[in-house]
């Protein structure tokens, strides 16, 4: 018995069936969690190696040269960068994607195992850093405070940052930009040396006198006590009142030759957000935890945490990553429904029979349903592909259960009782449905083997619809035929007020079809010259693709604005708080669009692994700009960051700047970059090749904040000592250098303690004794014999320059030279920077090459059109063993090229650039395209074999199956349709598939109606006198045996 | 006796099967894949990509006084669906075992 014989004959186990299928999927669905990608596994590793005192040169010569040469070994190596600085030498080690990293991360480890032994004695272990997307802050909160600023670190500590730890799947917050308390003893060296105390002293004495000690026990009668001395200081007033030493008989204290303060950390990290000086709460979460969740929990925990505070700290939420998430999938959830109902008009419209539409519908959800019990197995989440997988298939998934219902329905109108009529009916269609689902899966399931970024984006996406149309098909032969048996009526009536609505769509779709009779009829006729012109379309539409820009990725706008603006390097943090206010009130007032712009400058406390990971320093301000939602403003983000650009290029203090709308980095997100790297050994050479290049960048269309990756030298002052004069003094090297950085940098004494918490006492010399050369020359050294002599005695001060950071990629040094691309493709920009780029000279031993962005996209594009060739090879597979025939798949491939053509012409009309997901959409065309000359020529075959001349066969078999063919590709077309056109925050992404699949799927329908049935009539015009000829020659050889 | 031969569309079969249970024609042999085509109008059933539908036989020996009655009931049932197709043919049924 098959399948669908039993289906109808056992209504109640396929209805159940299909229940549990529904109630397993609901279920699935509800144990999903949202996010916005699916867990994308950073393929990248960073080995760091600290040697301190080297230089840049030495860290490259002794350490980065000899890690990168054996752990170039590494099985799946894509490419493998460092940077060298001073003391530090950076690894990082990219893999190839789909990597196992547990297993590349042992390789790795093995390695420096091996290596230690070769490292030079003073360096520190190789330590390996992996980083994942888990390590993403996923929420900031921004906290302002007024009178209570100077304990805001503790406040938010206590209040905020320790309830919010406490919610499931938070993994840890930390507090950046709180100033910490500390207690300051700022010496003055004038004074202390006519006591003859030097701050080594000092130090030693507090923390002497800072202990607490347990005496022990002592038995006193029947009892025992415990014995304590607690030292320690119970107030930070107390250290003022310590004698120091004692000077002609007098007692000195400390507040005699010392400020003490108890106060906030000199420098520290400062976060201001729209201008007022504050702290910032940020948020990570456990990996594999709900991002959306986690957020709710947050913003619900939120206010109760706000009532708790002291009334003036106010908190805020700068970013809430888990936004973004929901409005994503917010309108993809839209676009999905809103398919649907198009589905449903469309079937409604062609059928004109509620119940007929309603088996054919219900097979919708039957099938996407499905779809989130293969999430749920597999361990994935719901996200913007997945959402947007089921809106591309849902305009397939009907595509079954319509030719299998129109079948049975024909099979009613001749005659039979329902329930015959779906098995028989079902039967006689079964071989062409499973056939044409074949075509679907053959260009589907290709995508979850590709490899690359690409794979990891279109993997779910070729998983998903080879998933859903499977079970579509099932639903199509088993559900679809039940139903039918069971509900369809032999002449149904139709009600009056439903043909009054109905008759005119009756008669024209009649019309219709008489009209395309006549059409094909002509176009049989003058076939040669329908094939003519329909080639020169084709021909003028790769004209057009000249004319269509490439992109990679397309860019989406995500209302975030990354500004990074450096001051020339050494300037003092104040010049820096200085500029920020400027650019607060210049930004604030001309872009009324910046809901939320918080800056931080300073250096970084190092506290946070984030935080210390961007580049701080005092001459830096970071600048993040929250704008308000796409839909309320005219602006996009890139254009406000092109303002942006144009500010500060007004603003001749500054050294340089990058804006990068989208907040910088991410798949997906915000502007595209042109990398170009300049390999050579010789710094001078590459320096120059590398400011060309930079030249010819900045002078490019569509490029922006043009940068080199090697940095300006470091100005410094360096502290020469003379060995000799030293010996001389009996001072050693490193007791001098102590002494030093003890007067400027300070010592951390003790800890004072209070409440539990821990406060830094550090004594230095006071900020005062700290400003000039002089400061510096005037320190004074003590011998052990307790001579004192001027540091300018035994050393000199000098000014010079810090070596830049030394880069290499592929073990070959490299200067990067990067910019942003504004409005205007990658791949025209990438053409015009390398046609002048080789107009250069060349120096001997230096070589550019294309990279980043252009680089990923030139591989996936290859990647791209080897899929494209394996679909299309799998497609003809298919179609041959259907027809069983060479010839007639042939026929139907030529419906491919105006695929393209529609593809194309879509692209330039609405001015989008081919990006990756554009050609995902033409790799998915070959399979939706092809569907329809299936449908077409397995129609005018059977006509043909049935006895009609060919010529008839394929008018009359065009103009039967011209509605199947429209109803199947329109409902396609309009399931497509909301995602081309781009509802919502981030549908960008998805928007050029639905265009290209849109424009290729219309103009490929309309063509493959004339076109192919001419193709058909001129391949197998010559059929039948071909057969009349070898049935003479047959039978002449009969007779003469 | 009287064997009755019907040949019909395999569409027809559950009306069939009911018409020989109307008239408690209790015996019968059934071929359900059988091949052919009408003399005049009817269209091949072969089974094939063009010709796909498929015809059903089924033989029936029965009692003189019942044919006319069982006749009637399967005109009806090719009257409801000229286009499917039901051929009846009777001859006489010597002896049986």
């Amino acid at each position: 018995m098959r399948i669908y014989e039993s289906a109808v004959k056992k209504p109640v186990t396929t209805a159940l069936i299909f229940v549990a299928l529904v109630v397993l999927g609901l279920f699935s669905f509800s144990r999903l969690s949202v996010d916005l990608y699916p867990e994308i596994e950073l393929n990248a590793v960073t080995v760091m190696t600290t040697y301190s005192g080297a230089s840049a040169m030495d860290i490259e010569q002794n350490v980065t040269k000899r890690l990168e040469t054996s752990l170039s070994t590494v099985t799946d190596l894509k490419r493998i960068s460092s940077t060298s600085k001073d003391n530090i030498s950076l690894i990082t080690i990219e893999f190839e994607y789909g990597t196992n990293m547990d297993e590349a991360i042992n390789d790795v480890r093995s390695i420096l195992d091996m290596q230690r032994n070769y490292l030079p004695e003073e360096c520190d272990n190789p330590v390996v850093f992996k980083f994942s997307a888990d390590m993403m802050p996923i929420m900031f909160i921004s906290a302002n405070s007024d009178v209570s600023s100077k304990a805001l670190y503790k406040i938010l500590e206590d209040k905020v940052a320790n309830p919010i730890n406490r919610i499931d799947g938070v993994a840890s917050t930390s507090i950046s930009g709180a100033p910490q308390r500390e207690i300051q003893i700022s010496t003055d060296p004038n004074k202390m040396q006519a006591y003859g105390i030097t701050v080594e002293q000092i130090a030693n004495l507090i923390s002497m006198e800072n202990r607490n000690i347990p005496g022990g026990t002592i038995d006193v009668g029947t009892d025992t006590y415990s014995l304590r001395v607690d030292g320690e200081f119970r107030e930070s007033d107390e250290i003022k009142n310590i004698i120091v030493g004692s000077f002609l008989g007098r007692s000195i204290y400390m507040r005699d030759i010392a400020v003490v303060k108890d106060t906030l950390k000199e420098r520290s990290a400062e976060v201001y957000t729209n201008g007022e000086r504050g702290a910032t709460i940020i948020v990570q979460k456990q990996s594999g935890a709900n991002v959306v969740d986690i957020a709710d929990n947050i913003l619900k925990e939120l206010p109760q945490i706000q009532n708790s505070l002291p009334p003036d700290v106010k908190l805020e939420v700068i970013l809430d990553t888990s936004e973004f998430i929901k409005d994503s999938i917010g309108s993809l959830s839209e676009t999905v429904l809103l398919a649907g109902l198009f589905v449903m008009i469309v079937v409604l419209f062609f059928l004109g029979r509620w119940r007929a539409t309603f088996i054919i519908i219900l097979t919708i959800p039957v099938s996407l349903i499905a779809a989130f019990i293969y999430l749920m197995i597999t361990g994935n989440t719901l996200n913007i592909i997945s959402l947007s997988s089921l809106s591309i298939a849902i305009g397939m998934v009907v595509d079954d259960a319509i030719v299998v219902l129109e079948n049975i329905t024909t099979h009613i109108e001749r005659g039979s009782k329902p329930k015959d009529a779906a098995i028989y009916a079902t039967n006689e269609v079964a071989v062409a449905v499973i056939a044409s689902t074949l075509t679907i899966i053959s260009v589907f399931f290709p995508l979850t083997m590709v490899s690359g970024l690409a794979g990891i984006m279109f993997k779910q996406l070729g998983w998903i619809v080879t998933i859903i149309i499977s079970v579509s098909t099932l639903a199509a032969l088993t559900l679809t035929p039940m139903l039918s048996s069971m509900i369809l009526r032999q002449d149904p009536k139709r009600s009056k007020s439903f043909m009054f609505f109905y008759s005119p769509i009756e008669k024209g779709l009649d019309a219709l079809d008489n009209g395309y009779e006549r059409l094909l009829r002509w176009a049989v006729n003058y076939r040669f010259v329908v094939i003519s012109s329909a080639a020169g379309i084709f021909i003028v539409s790769l004209i057009l693709l000249s004319k269509v820009g490439t992109d990679f990725f397309p860019e989406s706008d995500n209302s975030h604005i990354g500004i990074t603006v450096e001051l020339p390097v050494g300037s003092r943090v104040e010049q820096a708080r200085k500029l920020n206010e400027y650019l607060y009130d210049k930004w604030t007032k001309k872009y009324p669009e910046i809901e939320i712009l918080q800056a931080s400058l300073g250096l970084s406390d190092g506290s946070n692994v984030f935080m210390s990971m961007r580049s701080s320093g005092t001459h830096i301000v970071t600048f993040t700009a929250r704008l308000c939602d796409p839909r309320e403003r005219e602006r996009d983000m890139f254009e406000i960051g092109d303002q942006m650009r144009k500010d500060l290029q007004e603003l001749p203090e500054i050294y340089r700047y990058t804006v990068s709308p989208g907040g910088g980095g991410g798949m997906g997100f915000g502007g595209t970059t042109l990398e170009i790297d300049v390999l050579g050994y010789d710094f001078a050479n590459s320096e120059m090749v590398a400011g060309k290049i930079s030249e010819i960048m900045k002078n490019t269309k569509g490029l922006r904040d043009v940068k080199l990756s090697r940095e300006d030298y470091m100005p410094q002052f360096q502290v020469m000592f003379d060995r000799n004069k030293l010996a001389l003094n009996g001072l050693t090297m490193t007791g001098a250098a102590t002494v030093v950085r003890n007067r400027i940098n300070g010592v951390t004494a003790s800890y004072f303690r209070e409440d539990g918490e821990e406060y830094d006492i550090v004594v230095k010399n006071d900020i005062a004794f700290r400003t000039t050369v002089d400061d510096i020359n005037n320190i004074l050294l003590f011998s052990a014999q307790g001579k004192a002599v001027r540091l300018s005695e035994v050393g000199t001060v000098i000014e010079s320059f810090a070596p830049p950071s030394i880069q290499h990629l592929d073990r070959e040094r490299v200067i990067k030279v990067t910019g942003t691309i504004f409005k205007r493709s990658l791949g025209d920009v990438a053409a015009d920077v390398t046609k002048e780029t080789e107009k250069i000279e060349m120096p001997q031993g230096i070589a550019v090459e294309l990279s980043g962005t252009i680089e990923e996209q030139q591989e996936s594009f290859t990647d791209m059109l080897t899929l494209l060739a394996l679909v299309v090879l799998l497609t003809y597979i298919v179609m041959a063993a259907q027809f069983e025939s060479f010839r007639d798949p042939f026929i139907i491939m030529f419906s491919l090229p105006f695929a393209f053509s529609g593809v194309f012409l879509a692209l330039w009309m609405t001015g989008t650039t081919l990006s990756l997901i554009a050609l995902i959409g033409a790799v998915m065309l070959v399979g939706i395209v092809v569907k329809n000359g299936i449908v077409l020529i397995d129609y005018i075959n059977l006509n043909k074999e049935r006895g009609s001349s060919v010529k008839r066969s394929v008018i009359s078999g065009g103009k039967s199956r011209l509605r199947p063919v429209l109803m199947t590709t329109l409902t396609t077309i309009l399931g497509m349709l909301p995602m081309a056109i781009g509802l919502g925050e981030g549908s960008e992404i998805w928007q050029p598939m639905g265009i290209s699949i849109i424009g290729g799927l219309t103009l490929s329908t309309i063509l493959t109606l004339i076109v192919i049935p001419s193709i058909y009539t001129a391949f197998h015009a010559g059929d039948i006198k071909k057969r009349r000829r070898r049935w003479a020659r047959d039978l002449k050889t009969v007779k003469t045996a | 006796m009287k064997a009755v031969m019907i040949i019909y569309n395999q569409a027809h079969n559950s009306l069939v099967t009911a018409a020989l249970d109307k008239c408690t024609v209790r015996g019968f042999t059934k071929w359900p894949e059988v091949q052919g085509r009408g003399s005049h109008k009817g269209e091949p059933h072969y089974g094939t990509h063009a010709w796909p539908s498929m015809n059903m036989a089924t033989l029936a020996v029965v009692e003189p006084e019942k044919l006319s009655i069982l006749l009637a009931e399967l005109k009806a049932i090719n009257d409801s669906a000229q286009q499917q197709g039901l051929r009846v043919f009777v001859w006489e049924a010597e002896s049986a075992i």
